[in-house]
């Protein structure tokens, strides 16, 4: 079976659909093997709203209202920032129980340029009311929150990596409640990371690890609401460090330097990592564009070393 | 039928649209054009027979919906909800005051009104999703969408035209308040919509055009609609911007609530009680 989020995810509302009229798919022209699967199974829940994100959300709302339970599914730049209003006022105004899946976040799809970017939606999803929102890091992190979006229908925003990643965690992961795990522990620097992300932060930390420098690492899955049991954790470290893959104003770095500020913790030394503020253009694809950003493995691991 | 009896329902109409004034001159604001152009459109679904409803059950489930999707205009539908049994009619005397669960806008906390709106053209996308999970789960519910003529400017409305048409919605009734006016003008002089019909019908809906003020053909429109399957279907309703208070018909700058003289006051409440 496909390692996918996209496919994991639909996978697990494939099996709850199927049990449960009431559950609606809704694809703005965008697919899955998994989804193949569950339109041709499941033809009644399933919706094509066509290449039109806008009334795609606005059309949720209706079901959700009617009683549904709705899951909206596209390329991510275009089911979150070009239908922020819908979202709002449709979804959000109303707190509804529709879950938005957005696939491609970051620079997931580098060689189509900057319309198919999304640097930015941490920041900008992140201040809609109502809205959670999360980043799994693998297969296993995504089956848990489709699993919460079953068992705790609310609205939520789901940020799902493009390409295949390699599980963190084991398949029988049992994930804690409050939306982040410590998958290593360190002494005086931790470092907190999401995602695709994740995964370069891990291999810095390897090559850290056999140096013997140890440092913690969070993969903080819910970055809304956040986790205080998270900001209490690492308000222990004297040097704090957040790896993202968005332009950092309103980023998740700075999501975590707020939640420490608003709960009276200021004297740490934080470093946040992060896109630079620019579109980019350039060929190479996303590992040389990460490289440029000072985000490769590499860069991470000199930052950790240099702090 | 509720109620065919004309002469009743235009007695109707005349007190909904002074009932709106009052509440207007209350809080001395909101939006008395499209609130007064779409008077006889919502006489006719509630009292015309044409809109299921179940008396003081505001949340029953075999009810057909309504969205105002001129969020502007939403609280035109209070006094019928009072009157129908959907809340108390002291929240009609109470309009503006603090306690009031009544608003300017309508919002899904007032029982009766089906989807919070305000924000122009998402009223359509949301209908589209009530009708779609009417049709999936055959049930018979109908929802209702009185549209302004302005939202035809949002690029929304035709994705969610294309979708109803395509899913042959035809549990999907719109209202177009064809009052001519946006706040900087004619709409002819600002941004051309004509021809509307043509646009509708390219779109694949069934389009009807009436007097937006004559509860007799909006009645026999609405009721000759039944016939028509697998089609979405919008009504042009021609109407008067700021209808039955004559210094405010047709006048841009009544969108919104001005400042009123003692003596229009007093012209406009004997407008509203002799007229028609």
């Amino acid at each position: 079976m496909s390692n996918f989020q996209r496919d994991v995810f639909i996978n697990e509302i494939y099996d709850y659909a199927k049990e449960n009229r009431n559950v609606f798919f809704i694809s703005a022209d965008f697919g899955a093997p998994a989804l193949d699967k569950f339109r041709k199974n499941l033809p009644n829940q399933f919706i094509h709203s066509g290449i039109s994100e806008q009334h795609m959300i606005d059309m949720a709302a209706g079901l959700a209202l009617d009683g549904n339970h709705v899951y909206v599914y596209a390329m991510a730049p275009f089911i979150s920032l070009r239908c922020l209003e819908q979202i709002k006022c449709s979804l959000a105004m109303m707190n509804l129980p529709v879950t938005i899946l957005a696939v491609g976040v970051g620079l997931g799809y580098a060689d189509a340029g900057p319309t198919h970017y999304l640097n930015e939606d941490i920041s900008i999803m992140n201040s809609i009311v109502n809205l959670d929102i999360s980043s799994p890091s693998d297969a296993i992190s995504t089956r848990f929150i489709a699993e919460q979006t079953i068992k705790v229908p609310k609205l939520r925003y789901i940020r799902m990596e493009r390409n295949n990643l390699e599980n963190v965690y084991s398949s029988n992961f049992s994930f804690n409640k409050n939306g982040f795990e410590k998958i290593h522990q360190g002494e005086n620097i931790c470092i907190l990371s999401y995602g695709y992300m994740l995964h370069k932060v891990l291999e810095a930390h390897e090559r850290l690890s056999r140096e013997n420098i140890k440092i913690s690492v969070y993969d903080v899955i819910s970055m809304k609401p956040l986790s205080s049991e998270l900001i209490k954790d690492i308000s222990k470290y004297e040097k704090i460090i957040t790896v993202e893959e968005q332009t950092l104003n309103g980023g998740f770095g700075s999501l975590i330097i707020n939640a420490l500020s608003i709960s009276g913790i200021s004297s740490k030394k934080f470093k946040c990592l992060g896109l630079k503020e620019e579109y980019y253009f350039q060929n190479g694809g996303r590992e040389f564009l990460l490289e440029e950003s000072g985000l490769s493995s590499e860069s991470i691991y000199n930052t950790i070393k240099n702090i | 039928m509720a109620n065919t009896n004309i002469k009743d329902l235009e007695n109707k109409s005349k007190w909904l649209r002074k009932t709106c004034f009052e509440m207007l001159l209350s809080v001395k604001q909101g939006h008395p054009g499209s609130i007064l152009s779409q008077i006889e459109i919502l006489v006719s679904l509630y009292y015309g027979g044409i809109i299921k409803f179940f008396k003081n059950e505001p949340f029953h489930p075999e009810k057909d919906k309504i969205i105002i999707s001129k969020g502007h205009a939403a609280m035109g539908l209070y006094p019928i909800f009072a009157d129908i049994g959907y809340f108390g009619k002291k929240e009609i005397e109470n309009f503006g005051k603090s306690d009031c669960i009544l608003k300017l806008f309508g919002n899904i906390s007032i029982p009766g009104i089906d989807c919070t709106s305000g924000s122009l053209g998402h009223g359509l996308g949301v209908g589209c999703g009530f009708a779609l999970s009417a049709k999936r789960k055959n049930t018979k519910n109908k929802t209702f969408i009185v549209l302004s003529e302005g939202e035809m400017y949002e690029g929304s409305i035709w994705e969610s035209a294309l979708f109803a048409s395509h899913n042959s919605l035809d549990n999907l009734i719109v209202i177009l308040d064809r009052n001519r006016n946006i706040i900087l003008g004619d709409t002819e002089d600002c941004l051309a919509l004509e021809p509307i019909k043509d646009k509708w019908m390219s779109f694949g809906f069934h389009v009807e055009t009436v007097d937006g003020h004559s509860i007799v053909d909006l009645i026999d429109t609405f009721n000759n609609l039944d016939k028509i399957k697998n089609k979405s279907k919008i009504i042009i309703a021609n109407t008067t911007k700021g209808k039955g208070i004559s210094f405010m018909e047709n006048k841009p700058n009544w969108h919104y609530w001005n400042p009123l003289s003692e003596d229009l006051i007093k012209k406009a409440r004997s407008e509203l009680s002799t007229n028609e």
